[in-house]
């Protein structure tokens, strides 16, 4: 599409400020099953995205047709949508910031360039990998997805802005069965360097803590020591990532409203959003509003430091956008969980009787995000005498977010960055209500 | 048309000319609207415009899928180029002529989503605010979604199959936040069809809707936490069957069944669950959330009795699972859009009316939960271990209902849910869902009479 025909006719059809963002994606993705490529999937879309104000209000127009034919129907529904928004909020279309961080690495050609059958073939060594494991290994699947993600940000105040990342990842799930138990193993690993897939770590890490958990059973409910372990506490910690939104905080629906500089965990617990991590494809040197994106402490030694805001929750609250404006609300770009002191074998070491729990289920469902309440779904291991003990599954773990995080007696001196764009590190809470058997 | 036949015809053919035994070209033209609204006030109003194609082409059971939304034939003609690459056998499969299929056109719709003005829009919006908000003073906040879909799709393979239908949908959600004393929950509400606005205009009520909304968070505001435990659970009909949907209907789908992943693997014509469960899943009913005429392979969609008196009766196939399976295809291949290739999927499904009534069974239960409400869940297809949420829960004590709980979840497994269930109800209701999974996010309806499973663990945050 003309963009610069599309400014026109906006602007001559009344539109005060515009801006689009025009992305492009392409995405290779390889399953390998029982040894052979079972999917192979090559793709290739892209989208515009345009925003326009008319009397002070937003309309908003996405379509993946870009003809030039297009341009009246854009601006006539964008016309439309904002003369019927009744909302009271301001809608801003920034003119930028001085200066953007550079952030390096974001998008590596040699990972676009590495021949197809070198993926193909590594693939196919994991899936042999896991079959030669152990006999009690059932049934694997692997597969190999790789995208690369460029887009254009550019409006009627002159900001013009660009990015381009790529990213894969390799997925494995396995199947362990021994005759009278079956257990799934599952791991994900996130990089856009080739050379970082360890193959042979990943498979003997998810096959055996598939194979260990053969057998597991629930507990007696009662209150236990509670260690979570990294991918465990970032999807619990996931599902309540909303709650930092001053947009979900103003509207009443945030359980953070009036907290701000007053103490919610304990001080060992700090949470920030750091968008100019190294390793993440989802680093980003500005939002999609086009302002400048920053580290910051989300929560310190505690305390609640600020929420995340965008243009608008900003200009509402009288600070300055956090740059954490993405799609239609307030994310965090990279939010990560400090690392603590306490080695992860001294935290196991310190329990008299718990549960370290290695996954929890059902985040999306199973907590609200508005109460702070939640009850999930975990499996892991019993911990007796600071020694781990047998397998454990179908239990759920209670509680209340903001309780849980004052109750926080440990925190681990390693960090894994995981699957949900969340970095954290394993933690002990002091005592949680488990429901088992 | 959304592409020329010709052209169709010219990426079946390059598809199969080096070796597949299998194209096909799924085309996709999607509108759709979201409003939102906040405190009666409408925030955003989006409208998104999709358009693309998906190729597929397969050789036995292995299968390349390829999508772009270029429209341009060169562009096209290069990604079934591109595709047909992965295949090299001099041994071709021949192409049959394309045969336009017509099972007739059923789900009409009356009322448009293009027919119908924003006004009308906010108009029904706004009323369904004043109700929510109205029912209680402590009713703080009321969020609400307005979501309209006319997706047309054309789907043409290389076996002669050539199909095209427009499916609309239509859903209100509707959430209210009650606060008291520093606590809040929510109440749902989501009523939606697969018919036109007339079903959100005409057919349903949207204040008795909206005010069902305000009524549940209202409830839990004044509910009591859950107790844990190990304990017999009233699960009521209507969304209630997210139980059988997550539990028992993802590991009867191809996807994980043909792969050896699921617990159903070889029980064909075995017991899976107590006599009294009769389990369907169908695809046909007239304007249901997750009808279609067609599957995305382009075969009707059917109805399907998958457990029958306790039986194993049918899995759901789809077409290259089906190979694998060495069954035919069950209709039962969906996809969200052009950028997933289809796999088998559910529809509207649901377990059968029993002979019990919702009063016997509250009445014969000493001690129990009833769980009238469900959220969402997951299930792990593997080991078939699953968990959800009760949104809207009650204790039972001495054969009735008695004080509201929250924070309840219950978490049991697929293998062994099916042969606990001891009593089932004759109230069998329907309430619509988002699937997500493989093929991405589709709607799909569940159902159930209320049941009664014998023990169930169920977490809370108050002690056993």
């Amino acid at each position: 599409m003309n963009i610069e025909k599309l400014f026109k006719t906006a602007k001559d059809k009344g539109i005060e400020d515009i801006q689009v963002y025009v992305s492009n994606s392409t995405n290779l993705s390889i399953q390998i099953f029982e040894g052979e490529v079972d999917k192979y999937e090559i793709a290739d879309s892209s989208s515009l995205i345009v925003k326009g104000i008319f009397k002070s209000k937003m309309g908003v127009y996405s379509t993946e047709v870009m003809d030039d034919e297009m341009i009246d129907e854009i601006v006539d529904t964008i016309i439309a949508s904002a003369t019927i928004i009744d909302s009271l909020d301001d809608a801003i279309i920034y003119g930028g910031d001085d200066h953007y961080e550079k952030v390096e690495g974001l998008y590596n050609e040699e990972l676009t360039n590495l021949d197809v059958a070198k993926k193909i073939s590594t693939l196919k060594e994991m899936d042999k990998a896991y079959h030669n494991y152990d006999k009690r290994v059932k049934n694997v699947e692997t597969s190999y997805t790789e995208t690369t993600n460029s887009f254009m940000l550019q409006n009627s105040k002159g900001l013009k802005l660009y990015n381009k990342a790529n990213a894969s990842f390799i997925v494995s799930e396995v199947i362990v069965n021994d005759g009278s138990d079956q257990r799934v193993g599952f791991d994900v690993k996130i990089t856009n360097d080739f050379e970082d897939y360890k193959i042979d770590e990943m498979v003997k890490e998810t096959t055996e803590e598939a194979l260990q958990s053969l057998g597991a059973q629930p507990l007696p409910s009662k209150n236990y020591e509670i260690v979570f372990g990294n991918i465990a506490f970032a999807t619990l910690f996931s599902a309540f990532q909303g709650i930092f939104s001053a947009m979900n905080v103003q509207k009443g629906l945030s359980l953070l409203k009036d907290k701000l500089n007053q103490t919610i965990g304990s001080e060992l617990i700090n949470v920030v959003d750091d968008p100019l991590m190294k390793k993440s494809a989802s680093s980003r040197s500005f939002d999609d509003e086009g302002v400048a994106t920053k580290f910051k402490y989300l929560i310190e030694k505690g305390v609640l430091k600020t929420y995340l805001h965008n243009l608008v929750t900003a200009k509402k609250d009288g600070v300055k956008s956090t740059g954490n404006g993405f799609g239609n609300g307030i994310a965090a770009v990279n939010m990560k969980i400090e690392a603590g002191e306490t080695p992860f074998e001294e935290m196991i070491k310190s329990v008299k009787e718990g549960v370290y729990i290695t996954n929890v289920q059902g985040a999306h469902a199973g907590a609200n995000a508005i109460s702070g309440d939640f009850s999930l779904q975990a499996a892991g291991f019993h911990i007796v005498d600071g020694k781990m003990a047998d397998p454990v599954a179908l239990i759920t773990v209670a509680g209340n977010f903001i309780e849980m995080l004052k109750n926080v007696v440990m925190v681990g001196n390693e960090t894994k960055m995981t699957y949900y764009g969340i970095t954290s590190p394993a933690v002990k809470i002091e005592s949680m209500p488990v429901s088992g058997k | 048309m959304l592409l020329e036949k010709k052209l169709i015809e010219n990426l079946l053919n390059i598809g199969l000319s080096r070796g597949a035994d299998f194209a096909e070209v799924f085309v996709e033209g999607t509108d759709s609207a979201m409003l939102q609204s906040l405190s009666g006030r409408l925030e955003k109003v989006n409208n998104n415009k999709l358009f693309g194609v998906g190729i597929r082409l397969a050789k036995k059971f292995q299968t390349v899928y390829g999508y772009t939304n270029s429209k341009n034939p060169e562009d096209l003609l290069k990604l079934a180029e591109d595709l047909s690459k992965s295949f090299n056998d001099e041994n071709l499969t021949k192409r049959t002529p394309l045969m336009e299929l017509e099972v007739g056109k059923r789900h009409g719709v009356k009322i448009k989503p293009s027919e119908v003005t924003l006004e009308q829009k906010v108009s029904l919006i706004k009323k369904a605010y004043k109700a929510a908000s109205e029912y209680d003073e402590a009713i703080k906040q009321v969020v609400i979604y307005l979501n309209d879909v006319a997706q047309e799709v054309l789907i043409a393979n290389s076996e002669g199959r050539f199909v095209t239908e427009t499916r609309v949908r239509v859903r209100m959600m509707i959430s209210s936040v009650a606060v008291k004393e520093g606590i809040m929950q929510t109440g749902v509400s989501g009523p939606g069809s697969g018919k036109g606005y007339e079903y959100l205009f005409d057919e349903i009520d949207i204040v008795e809707q909206a005010r069902e909304a305000s009524k549940m968070a209202i409830t839990m505001l004044n509910a009591e936490e859950c107790p844990s435990g190990v304990i017999p659970v009233v699960i009521h009909n209507g969304f209630g069957g997210v139980i059988f949907h997550e539990a028992c209907g993802h590991p009867l789908e191809a996807t994980s069944v043909a792969k050896n992943a699921s617990v159903f693997c070889g029980k064909m014509g075995q017991k899976v669950a107590s006599d009294i469960v009769t389990a369907i899943d169908d695809g046909t009913i007239e304007n249901r959330w997750g009808s279609a005429n067609y599957d995305d392979e382009g075969y009707p969609q059917q109805r399907r009795v998958l457990i029958e008196k306790g039986i194993l009766k049918s899995y759901m196939i789809d077409k290259i699972n089906g190979r694998r399976m060495n069954s035919e295809p069950t209709g039962s291949s969906r996809r969200q859009s052009y950028k997933f290739a289809p796999t088998s999927r559910m529809s509207n499904t649901y377990i059968d009316n029993g002979e019990s009534t919702f009063e016997e069974i509250i009445a014969a239960t000493e001690y129990g939960l009833f769980a009238k409400k469900l959220g969402g869940g997951s299930v792990n297809p593997g080991n078939g271990d699953f968990n959800f949420a009760v949104g809207e829960g009650y204790m039972i004590r001495n054969g009735k209902i008695a004080e509201p709980v929250r924070g309840a979840s219950l978490v049991g497994n697929g293998g062994n849910i099916l042969y606990k269930i001891d009593m089932i109800a004759n109230n069998l209701d329907s309430a619509r869902g988002m699937c997500g999974s493989v093929s991405g996010s589709i709607p799909a309806d569940v159902g159930q009479p209320t049941l009664r499973v014998t023990d169930i663990t169920v977490g809370g945050k108050r002690g056993a």
